[in-house]
């Protein structure tokens, strides 16, 4: 039962990444996107976070698609994208690199015949990732960087507003 | 009491130093108190010291000032002993004379203090190099007293004749002082000392093949400063200078400073067979190429130089013989007798309104009755006739050369022959300046003044009587040398018969070159005979020729040496400065251009080529940290 | 019986992240480029849930929290940025980025 509540979850993320890669229509990516976010909170229910999971949902594919799919309606479609590579030498890195990578993840899989000694044996209990543990960490050891966080989400607020906002316009309507 | 000697030494320094600052200020009054009453007092200090010594039976002592480091031993220090004592007692002695002279002669010249500055300076340095007590002061003052050569030599530098001939004698000295300092740096290799009394004693303990390699680069600044073959055409070039500096330097005092130091280091070469024999056979070479080219010159100076050349290497003989009191004594004897001809030439070139050419003078001994006697005594005392001073010293070394026997043989009836051209063309040249008529008007000559004729009777009067000091029957100088050369092994005169026999066949050789240079001289018997031969008539001109451009050997060092250099250095510069030199250093820069030129290709500006690379070097990482044994796989 | 352990979650998150990063290098249209940063950041949420699961302890699901938030707000100031940039331009590619080419 746990195997097939990983697997299909797994296989739909896999997917969803491939098609957030390979995907001709911007809007195809946005949607391969967020079936990859919906499995991994599906995921993140199994391994029993679900706060977690829940402000996910929320936040990444709820508030981030939005504003993604947004600005991939201001931006438009981009059709000469299907050009060739214009940078010299740069297929024979990406391959070369893909290569080398892959190559390694095969040696080291086989090499310690799928079994990868992690240090520490898992433990037994079960954690529960409910909203009361969560506070209980974040509100007393994990607290500093609770407000630096605050700090950082109000900086990225007046930053996008001076970022978009168009002085011209502005003196235009005034 | 000990350092009364450093009196002697210091206060000609002082003085040159004194009149240096205040070269402009001082007139010739002032300057001449200054530098004629510090000799006055060095000599009597010098004299006093050696009196002193004497009364100690000439044991020698030494004092060390400034001790820079323990071992290897390098000190500053000076050592009192007969042969130091000697010498100081030359120098001072000869160096008040000739300065008593200087000061008619150079009476008229501007730059009359500059002259005795360098002329001090030239007696300190010289007594720095007679009174030390190892290598490295002696170098030191090797090194200032071809300085002061250089200065005097070119002291009219507004010639140009003056200023090369200052800078040809200064560079071939340099090239003996760089055989002198690679020996010294064998010395300090070898014994760790600069130390005279050391090195001497433990000259018995090293290999004989050491000892002849130092000696040989010893040889060579010996060769240098006492003009030897093949270092010698910068004296007679040196005659620029002038006459009283030339008696003083290139007579009496810095050219003996090779045969000084070769005394100094005689407890090292005796143990060097080789470099004995050198010694001799280039003693012998340069005796008689000098005399030779000295039979047919026609300046009055040039003459006496090629006779100092050939002088020395007879003083070179007797130390290749191991006859080291005979050198020492030649020396001494030689630096009368040619500081008197020399300072006699000075006055006759005076007189003369300062014209050198012996070929427009003649029957001058009417006009200048002192200075023709005085320098007749010189020419007696130089061809070896008894009782003068030249004959025991000159008879003493052809007898200790004869005693040695073997190669030795030659080189004594070939010193002999030069004994006989010596005679020959001193005789020459006192006939053709005093006795013989040539032809020219000289009634606007007269005698010098007294400050001039004084110092010439002077010296007149040692050259007869300093002869005594080391005869057969009072052997003077020898105890005198006695603590000096007491390790040395010292070739004795022959005794008896074989001495008698040889005293008369040296007084026949000069005897017989004199009377040679007044047959041919002043009876002309030359033209008298009348000779139709073409032959002889050709053998008499090759002679001339020969003689006069001393045997071709400065044209053709020359063309050698100079064109040679000359030749090579400007190859050098186009070869191997422009082409090799230059193109290594562009290649390395062209290097550098092309490699950053491939580098800045990276740098293309678009971030997908940056993300390609990051991904690159992490995958590589990656594989760093699998394959090495800190991550567990 | 196969067992889920945290080697099968730890290959999934490898597997993702390379996929973004491969991505990256691969597509030259901003937004694209900027998803696949989002799916390598999610890759990272993976391992840190799973680490968490293994060890037993909180920290893991709280550090989950400061890295999602983190990704809002760089999502937005991305964002703002490439319109700014893209806005009067036909095509939304980056190579025309090259202003610090040499």
């Amino acid at each position: 039962m746990d195997v097939v509540l990983f697997i299909f979850p797994a296989g739909l993320i896999i997917l969803g990444a491939l098609i957030v890669v390979f995907a001709k229509n911007p809007v195809h990516n946005a949607m391969g996107l967020v079936m990859t976010l919906v499995s991994l909170a599906i995921i993140y229910i199994t391994l029993n976070a679900t706060f977690v999971a829940m402000v996910q949902m929320l936040v990444y594919a709820g508030a981030v698609m939005t504003l993604f799919l947004f600005v991939i309606m201001m931006i438009g479609v981009d059709k000469k994208e299907q050009d060739a590579e214009s940078i010299k030498g740069q297929t024979f890195l990406i391959s070369g690199s893909f290569l080398i990578l892959i190559s390694l993840l095969t040696y080291v899989a086989i090499s310690s015949n799928f079994k990868w000694d992690l240090w520490f044996p898992a433990v037994d209990f079960a954690i529960e990732g409910t909203p009361q543990i969560i506070a209980g960490t974040l509100f007393t050891s994990w607290i500093f960087p609770f407000e630096i966080i605050s700090l950082l989400l109000i900086v990225a607020t007046a930053a996008a507003i001076a970022l978009a906002y168009d002085i011209k316009k502005r003196k235009d309507n005034a | 009491m000990k350092y009364l000697f450093l009196v002697p030494i210091f206060i000609p320094f002082l003085t040159s130093i004194f009149l240096f600052i205040n070269k402009k200020l001082f007139k010739n009054q002032i300057t001449n108190f200054f530098t004629l009453n510090g000799s006055l007092l060095s000599f009597l200090v010098s004299g006093f010291v050696f009196f002193d010594l004497a009364t100690n039976k000439f044991k020698d002592y030494s004092i060390k000032l400034f001790q820079w480091t323990n071992t290897p031993n390098i000190s500053i220090g000076f050592t009192v002993d007969g042969l130091s004592a000697t010498m100081l007692l030359l120098v001072t002695g000869l160096s008040l004379v000739i300065q008593v002279f200087s000061t008619s002669y150079m009476k008229d010249d501007e730059k009359y203090t500059s002259y005795f500055t360098y002329f001090n300076f030239f007696v300190f340095s010289m007594l720095l190099l007679v009174m030390s007590s190892n290598f490295l002061v002696m170098f030191m003052g090797w090194e200032l007293v071809g300085l002061s050569s250089y200065l005097l030599i070119s002291f009219w530098s507004n010639k140009e004749s003056a200023s090369k001939a200052g800078n040809k004698a200064f560079i071939i000295n340099r090239i003996g002082d760089f055989g002198f300092l690679i020996g010294l740096m064998i010395v300090l290799n070898t014994f760790e000392t600069f130390d005279f009394k050391t090195v001497m004693s433990l000259s018995s303990t090293i290999s004989e093949s050491t000892v002849t390699i130092i000696c040989l680069f010893l040889l060579l600044g010996a060769f240098g400063k006492s003009a030897q073959f093949p270092l010698f055409s910068w004296l007679p070039d040196a005659m620029e200078g002038p006459t009283p500096a030339s008696a003083l330097i290139h007579a009496a005092t810095m050219v003996t400073a090779g045969v000084f130091m070769l005394v100094r280091v005689s407890p090292l070469l005796q143990y060097s067979q080789t470099a004995k024999l050198l010694i001799a056979i280039f003693g012998l070479l340069t005796a008689l190429i000098a005399a030779f080219s000295a039979i047919n010159q026609y300046d009055i100076k040039k003459v006496l130089a090629y006779s100092t050349i050939s002088q020395l290497g007879f003083m070179f003989i007797a130390i290749g013989s191991g006859a080291y009191v005979a050198a020492i004594f030649h020396l001494v004897t030689h630096a009368f007798f040619k500081a008197l001809l020399f300072l006699g030439a000075g006055a006759v070139i005076h007189a003369m309104h300062h014209e050198q050419d012996i070929r427009k003078m003649g029957m001058l001994r009417k006009n200048m009755p002192v200075t023709a006697l005085t320098m007749g005594i010189g020419t007696l005392a130089i061809s070896g006739l008894p009782p003068l001073a030249g004959f025991w010293s000159k008879d003493e070394i052809l007898a200790s050369v004869f005693v040695n026997g073997g190669v030795y043989y030659v080189i004594w009836s070939l010193g002999l022959f030069a004994a006989l051209l010596t005679a020959f063309y001193m005789g020459r040249h006192w006939l053709l300046i005093f006795a013989v008529d040539q032809g020219n008007n000289h009634d606007d000559v007269e005698e010098v003044s007294k400050s001039m004729t004084i110092p010439l009777l002077l010296l007149g009067l040692f050259s007869i009587f300093i002869g005594f000091i080391n005869t057969p029957f009072f052997h003077g100088l020898e105890k005198v040398l006695h603590y000096t050369l007491e390790n040395v092994y010292v070739t004795h005169l022959p005794k008896g018969v074989t001495l008698v026999v040889l005293a008369f066949v040296s007084i026949g050789a000069g005897f017989t070159g004199l009377t040679l240079a007044y047959l041919v001289f002043s009876f002309k018997v030359l033209d008298r005979i009348n000779l139709d031969s073409k032959l002889f008539n050709t053998v008499i001109a090759l002679v001339k020729d020969l003689s006069t451009n001393v045997l071709y050997l400065n044209k053709y060092g020359n063309l050698i040496f100079v064109k040679g250099s000359r030749v090579l250095s400007r190859n050098i510069a186009a070869v191997i400065d422009g082409i090799v030199i230059d193109g290594a250093v562009n290649s390395v820069a062209a290097i550098f251009n092309k490699t950053s030129k491939a580098a800045s290709t990276t740098q293309t500006g678009q971030v997908r080529s940056y993300i390609a690379y990051f991904g690159l070097f992490l995958v590589l990482l990656i594989a760093l940290f699998i394959v090495t044994p800190l991550v567990n796989v | 019986m196969l067992e889920v352990t945290t080697d099968w979650y730890l290959t999934l998150a490898a597997i993702l992240f390379s996929i973004g990063f491969f991505g990256m290098m691969y597509r030259r249209n901003a937004l694209i480029m900027f998803m696949c940063i989002e799916l390598m950041l999610n890759a990272v949420n993976l391992t840190f849930i799973a680490a968490s699961r293994h060890f037993g302890t909180i920290d893991g699901q709280v550090s989950v929290f400061f890295v999602l938030v983190v990704a809002a707000a760089e999502v937005v100031v991305g964002l703002a940025i490439i319109v700014s940039i893209f806005r009067k331009q036909i095509s939304a590619s980056v190579d025309v980025l090259n202003l610090s080419k040499g």
